[in-house]
């Protein structure tokens, strides 16, 4: 098939950027998008122009690593499916495909449709962990989890940290990244002893890193992982609940 | 001269901050637009339930009228109940929309403002998409009538009021034939008719959001019935409401 | 036959394995091992390449202890290393059920599976440290798979009979990997650890004989950033993207193990590469990857291939009589369930028998026809149909109504960088862990064993190891930045940089290395002759001169340059790819995934060879030139078993 596409193309951070458009005559159905952006690298090579700066590592949709706007929607047309897995299938022979990188203020492009999203660490880092230290752990079978819990952690920590929620966000609010991570550790009795330490640390990293949620629920829509919207409501919900308790940890 | 050493990777590398630095967070603002909201929510679905007194005739309107003002007397001085409703109704108006300002500047920044372009939905623009992306219009609709509504039916400013609107004294109230008499004035109809529409928009989003906001984690399922009902509530507000002054265009009431 | 290229070392190679019971061997170890005081630590700085489990667990282990740690990854964030990808689950020697699992039994199947080229000792560590493996990474919020009762679940894996797999849904390596990346942010946020993203390993700088420091470049800005430090750990996982094609991560490369290789570091086994079954087959030219599949679908689907060569009819079109289920009918008692080398190996021979199917004929049916028929849609549906969707996804083939096609794919590399039973390689002061390395796995891994090794070695060995080699180093201060070495290392990358960049041809670095690839899916793959090698070896030498002389590299160094990347990785590959096929072809037996098809038994097996080869080949870099490396050394690390005795397999 032929393929039109229009890719941004932005040398760094501190210069504008751009649409430039390259055609390509051989793409495949079967191609994915990173394959396509491969083939177009490759044609620009020969061609001596510098390829297209995207990320992209496992393909395979649990890195986190791809992530580009395709025709305005993160990751491309294929709801709940990271970039690096969607296919040519989805768009017709012929086709005008526009790629961009994701647009946020907390992600500066670095180049092309590379972008920063250090951001996201810098909330981790700020409590979105268990402070146990290595050897120091108690017995995994003694401490009980019912069956349910375990897959209710499971259903939030499935997040692949792309950060394309974000980036779908009007707000720019990681609402659905930070409230995956709290609802995670919060289900756990591990996450318990320093839940309301944990929600402090979060939620105002969160605050200097993104902006607010607004409930529009467009990020749910494109999370590759699938993150339920509730995800964001525990934000609130632990930054209200630490404020409660304010002198205490857990 | 030996070359410079070779770079050691500079530990603070220089780092974009979208959000805010300020005392005053985003999740408080968002509890404080939340009630504030379901206050102004409770206080339409009340308000409209009351309004619909006006098909029970003068009489019931203007009494639920003048009730208002002396309800729980002496208990409450005249107007007391109405005045405690009014600071509360006020001092959640003002917070309200400051809030309503932080936040929206906020989100404005957070985004990239002009540095973004246009993204499309994923979801396309359907009715709670596009009530979420208008709930600043919709909210400064309803800021000005309010104060058009205010001066229409309860001070008799003109050129708000209709001419021959009569105060409520401490006997009786004039309620009805003051309503009648504005809503005769189509311009002044259409106005409520318009701000009703805003509201149900307005409510289909709050609604739904207000309970996100409060930090109850709804599950897929509870999502569709909250917005069933988030939508029942604004269409019963807003029709409850619009049928008042298209009964009285069309003479239904007189 | 043996290589005439190879100049073999005459003295043996020392793993300094505590002598006597390996069942005892780490408890011993562990008390010889010198300490530093708390209020010392400090004052050492260490390296910590990689942020995959083994990274990510040594990087946070060190500086929860107290250490001065600097972690580098060219990843944007360290959550990214490919142990996100794991599916199936991690094993440990827990033996809590009552199917008579024991840590003996652990490392009995270990060695087995490894078929005799590990080390048992090492083995021994691995499970007895497997035990709190578990409880830390569920402590650090891991969501393991619960019984309804509240306790860990487990399930059997990979032809162990025994339930020793702890899983988390069919993302392993993904929670386990979140886990210990949070861990390590603690880290950072404490300020313990200083996490450098975005910068890759270029090369190891070496003085008075020991590892002192690395140099990296920034992939953002270009520069090249040097850091020294006491000591320094690789844990950059495996190689096995050296076939181009493979089930790990696009930017999974060797060359921060391959750099150190070329400053000292020994070599081991290179040419131990697993190959999966059950991976998605390559069917065009621009396929990038070939996704790993469950193995869990060889319990329903049936393999098999047109019984005439070269049949192009549409599979549902081929009656049953012209369907060769191989596997079935080689291997009666497992069928399509026989181990993954068989497996692969049998496709491999269907493959160039030219009974491959498929546009590019290089792939095998997977049939869930018979299944269907005898369970029902539905039933295979609730089964697979994650996977079945996967594969629709990735191929537009509808698994329900025609047959799956699969294909081996490379997968994991047992071989890596020599280390001793400290896990140092023979570069003092550089140490190795997880895939980097080697060891537990011998010449096959079994399912489910590489999360734990990468996670024993980051958590539980290399915290104790590194401080007892720091402790002889007290009171010294790291290599200045101004030390000539540093500046020779940095300018020996930028030189190399400059290289790259400047040959002007006319051909990216993926055309090469898909190239290189092809050559080693053929000469060096699922089974190997003395003579498909030497062409190999042929055929990559010629295609390094090549791409010394044609490879176009756009842009500049100061710059985020994608292609540079890959130009750099490639010709790391190009070299290393050599040193595989060197010592498949010096191997003069077969074991485990290294099948050398002179040596099979009568039924095709793997025929081992213990009385000559019964050792690791621990390659020792000479230095060449681009074009042409130098004949690398073979060191021998004798091997002995003692609480498993030699023996062979069989799965008739
Ligand atoms: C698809 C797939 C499925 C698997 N399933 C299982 C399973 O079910 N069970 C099991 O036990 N094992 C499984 N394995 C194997 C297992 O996942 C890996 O062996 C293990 O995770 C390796 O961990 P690691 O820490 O050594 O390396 P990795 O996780 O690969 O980490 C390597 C790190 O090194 C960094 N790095 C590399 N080179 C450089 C450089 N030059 N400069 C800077 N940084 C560098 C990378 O950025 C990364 O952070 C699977 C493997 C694959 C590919
Ligand atoms: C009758 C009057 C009003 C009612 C019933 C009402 C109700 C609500 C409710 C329930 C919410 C949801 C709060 C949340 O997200 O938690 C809300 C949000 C909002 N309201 Fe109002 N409101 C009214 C008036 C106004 C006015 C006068 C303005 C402003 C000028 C305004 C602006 C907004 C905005 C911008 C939001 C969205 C906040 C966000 O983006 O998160 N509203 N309103
Ligand atoms: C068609 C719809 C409506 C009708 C017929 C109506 C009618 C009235 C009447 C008759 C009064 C005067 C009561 C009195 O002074 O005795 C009043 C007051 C008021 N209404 Fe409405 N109303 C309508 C919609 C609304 C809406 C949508 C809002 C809010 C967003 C609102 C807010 C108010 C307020 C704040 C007052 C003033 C109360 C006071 O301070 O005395 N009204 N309304
Ligand atoms: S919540 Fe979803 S969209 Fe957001 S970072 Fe996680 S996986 Fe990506
Ligand atoms: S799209 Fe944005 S506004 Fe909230 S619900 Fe999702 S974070
Ligand atoms: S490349 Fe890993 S998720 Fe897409």
């Amino acid at each position: 098939m032929k393929l039109t596409i229009d890719v941004w193309r932005q040398a760094s951070d501190e210069t504008d950027g751009r649409f430039v458009s390259y055609t390509v005559d051989d793409a495949a159905a079967e191609m994915s998008l990173p394959e396509l952006l491969d083939r177009l690298n490759s044609q620009l090579v020969e061609e001596g122009e510098d390829p297209i700066a995207f990320d992209t590592d496992c393909r395979e949709g649990i890195c986190g690593t791809c992530g580009i706007t395709v025709d305005g929607i993160p990751h491309g047309p294929e709801p709940h499916t990271p970039m690096c897995r969607q296919h040519l299938r989805s768009f017709s022979d012929g086709a005008h495909i526009r790629m961009e990188p994701f647009r946020s203020s907390a992600f500066p492009v670095v180049r092309d449709l590379v972008v920063d999203r250090s951001a996201m660490d810098r909330v981790v880092a700020s409590g979105g962990f268990v402070s146990v230290d290595a050897g120091t752990a108690p017995d995994a079978d003694t401490r009980q989890i019912p069956f349910d819990m375990a897959e209710r952690a499971l259903d939030f920590s499935a997040c692949i940290g792309c950060g394309a929620c974000i980036a779908a966000c009007p707000n720019g609010s990681s609402h659905l990244f930070t409230g995956s991570l709290l609802t995670h550790l919060a289900t756990l009795p591990q996450g318990k002893p320093e839940r309301g330490r944990r929600a402090r640390g979060v939620v105002e990293s969160a605050e200097e890193e993104f902006g607010p949620c607004s409930v529009y629920g467009e990020c749910a829509e494109v999370c590759p992982a699938g993150i339920p919207l509730s995800a964001i409501s525990a934000v609130n919900r632990e930054a209200a609940r630490a404020a409660v308790r304010r002198n205490r940890d857990d | 001269m030996s070359a410079p050493a070779p770079a050691r990777p500079s530990g603070s590398a220089p780092v974009t901050r979208a959000g805010h630095r300020s005392r005053f967070s985003s999740v408080a603002a968002k509890y404080i637009m939340a009630i504030t909201g379901l206050i102004f929510s409770a206080y339409v679905l009340v308000h409209m339930i009351g309004n619909l007194k006006v098909y029970q005739g003068p009489e019931a309107f203007n009494s639920y009228a003048h009730w208002l003002r002396n309800a729980f007397y002496p208990v409450l001085p005249y107007e007391g109940l109405l005045w405690i409703l009014r600071v509360v109704l006020l001092v959640s108006v003002i917070a309200h929309i400051v809030c309503a300002l932080i936040l929206k500047s906020r989100a404005r920044r957070a985004r990239g403002g002009a540095r973004a372009p246009s993204i499309r939905r994923r979801r396309g623009l359907g009715l709670s998409v596009f009530a979420g992306r208008s709930m600043l219009v919709t909210g400064v609709v309803l800021l000005l009538f309010v104060i058009f509504h205010i001066l229409d039916l309860t001070t008799g400013t003109s050129p708000a009021a209709p001419d021959g609107f009569q105060a409520a004294t401490h006997e009786s109230s004039y309620a009805y034939s003051n309503l009648v008499d504005s809503f005769s004035r189509w311009p002044a109809s259409l106005i409520y008719i318009v701000a009703m529409l805003a509201l149900a928009l307005h409510l289909l989003h709050g609604l739904v959001s207000s309970v996100y906001d409060l930090g109850i984690g709804v599950g897929s399922k509870a999502r569709n019935i909250l917005a069933a009902v988030a939508l029942l509530v604004a269409l019963v507000v807003a029709l409850g409401n619009i049928t008042i002054p298209v009964a009285v265009l069309t003479g239904l009431i007189s | 036959m043996s290589s005439p290229l190879t100049d073999r070392a005459s003295e043996p190679l020392d793993g300094r394995i505590p002598d006597g019971d390996p069942a005892t061997a780490w408890a011993r170890r562990k008390l010889d091992y010198k300490l530093v005081s708390p209020l010392n630590r400090r004052k050492f700085r260490v390296i910590v390449v990689g942020t995959g489990l083994a990274g990510a667990g040594c990087a946070a282990a060190l500086g929860e202890l107290g250490y001065d740690v600097v972690v580098y990854t060219f990843h944007d964030a360290a959550r990214r290393a490919h142990s996100v990808a794991a599916q199936g689950g991690i094993n440990a020697a827990r033996a809590k059920k009552v199917d008579n699992d024991s840590l003996e039994r652990f490392v009995k199947d270990t060695v087995k599976g490894g078929d005799f080229r590990g080390r048992e000792a090492d083995c021994f560590r691995l499970g007895e440290e497997s035990v709190r493996v578990i409880d830390h990474m569920d402590a650090i919020g891991a969501p393991f798979a619960r019984e309804y009762g509240g306790q860990l679940r487990t399930r059997s894996f990979g032809g162990v009979q025994v339930s020793r797999t702890y899983y988390t849904r069919g993302q392993t390596g993904q929670q386990l990997q979140v886990a210990a990346s949070r861990a390590l942010q603690r880290q950072v946020g404490t300020g313990s650890v200083d996490l450098r993203t975005h910068r890759e390993m270029l090369d190891l700088i070496v003085k008075d004989g020991r590892a002192q420091g690395v140099v990296c470049r920034n992939l953002y800005t270009g520069e090249i950033e040097a850091e020294t430090a006491h000591a320094v750990v690789l844990c950059t996982g495996g190689y096995g993207n050296v076939y181009f094609r493979s089930t790990l991560a696009h930017n999974s490369n060797v060359t921060a193990a391959w750099r150190a290789h070329r400053r000292g570091a020994y070599f081991a086994s290179p040419s131990f590469i697993q190959f999966h079954p059950t991976a998605l087959p390559v069917s065009s030219h621009w396929q990038s990857k070939t996704t790993l599949m469950s193995e869990s679908l060889r319990n329903d689907g049936r393999i098999w291939v047109p019984a005439r060569a070269g049949d192009d009819r549409p599979p549902n079109e081929i009656p049953e009589d012209e369907r060769d289920y191989y596997l079935e009918r080689k291997y009666p008692a497992y069928g399509n369930l026989s181990p993954r080398d068989i497996s692969s190996r049998a496709a491999r021979e269907q493959i160039e028998a030219g009974h491959g199917v498929g546009p590019l004929k290089n792939s095998v049916y997977l049939d869930f026809r018979d299944a269907m028929e005898r369970l029902g849609k539905p039933t295979i549906k609730e089964r697979y149909g994650n996977l079945f969707s996967m594969y629709f996804d990735a191929t537009g083939e509808d698994p329900y109504t025609q047959p799956m096609r699969i294909a081996p794919g490379a997968h994991f590399a047992m071989g890596g960088l020599w280390s001793d039973y400290d896990m140092m390689t023979s570069v003092p002061g550089l140490f190795v862990g997880g895939e980097a390395g080697w060891g537990y796995h011998g010449a096959n891994r079994l399912g489910a064993n590489s999360l734990l090794s990468a996670c024993v070695d980051g958590w539980f060995t290399l915290p104790f190891s590194v401080p007892n080699f720091l402790a002889s180093h007290l009171g010294t201060a790291p290599l200045s930045l101004d030390d000539d070495a540093v500046r020779a290392t940095v300018d020996d990358v930028k030189a190399r940089t400059e290289q790259l960049l400047s040959i002007g041809g006319t051909r990216g670095a993926d055309d090469f290395h898909r190239r290189l690839g092809d050559i080693l899916y053929t000469g060096c793959g699922v089974s190997r002759t003395v003579s498909g090698l030497e062409t190999a070896l042929n055929e990559i030498r010629s295609l390094r001169s090549e791409f010394w002389n044609d490879l176009r590299v756009p842009g500049t160094g100061r710059q985020l340059n994608q292609e540079l990347e890959r130009a750099g990785r490639v010709a790391d590959y190009l070299e290393m790819a050599e040193l595989m096929c060197l010592d498949a072809l010096d191997r003069d037996e077969s074991c485990g995934a290294h099948f050398r098809e002179d040596h099979q038994t009568e039924g095709g097996e793997a025929q081992r060879d213990d009385e000559n080869w019964a050792f690791v080949s621990a390659w020792e870099h000479v230095p060449g030139t681009p074009e042409h490396p130098g004949t690398p050394i073979r060191h021998a690390e004798p091997l002995s078993f003692e609480t498993v005795p030699l023996q062979t397999r069989n799965y008739k």
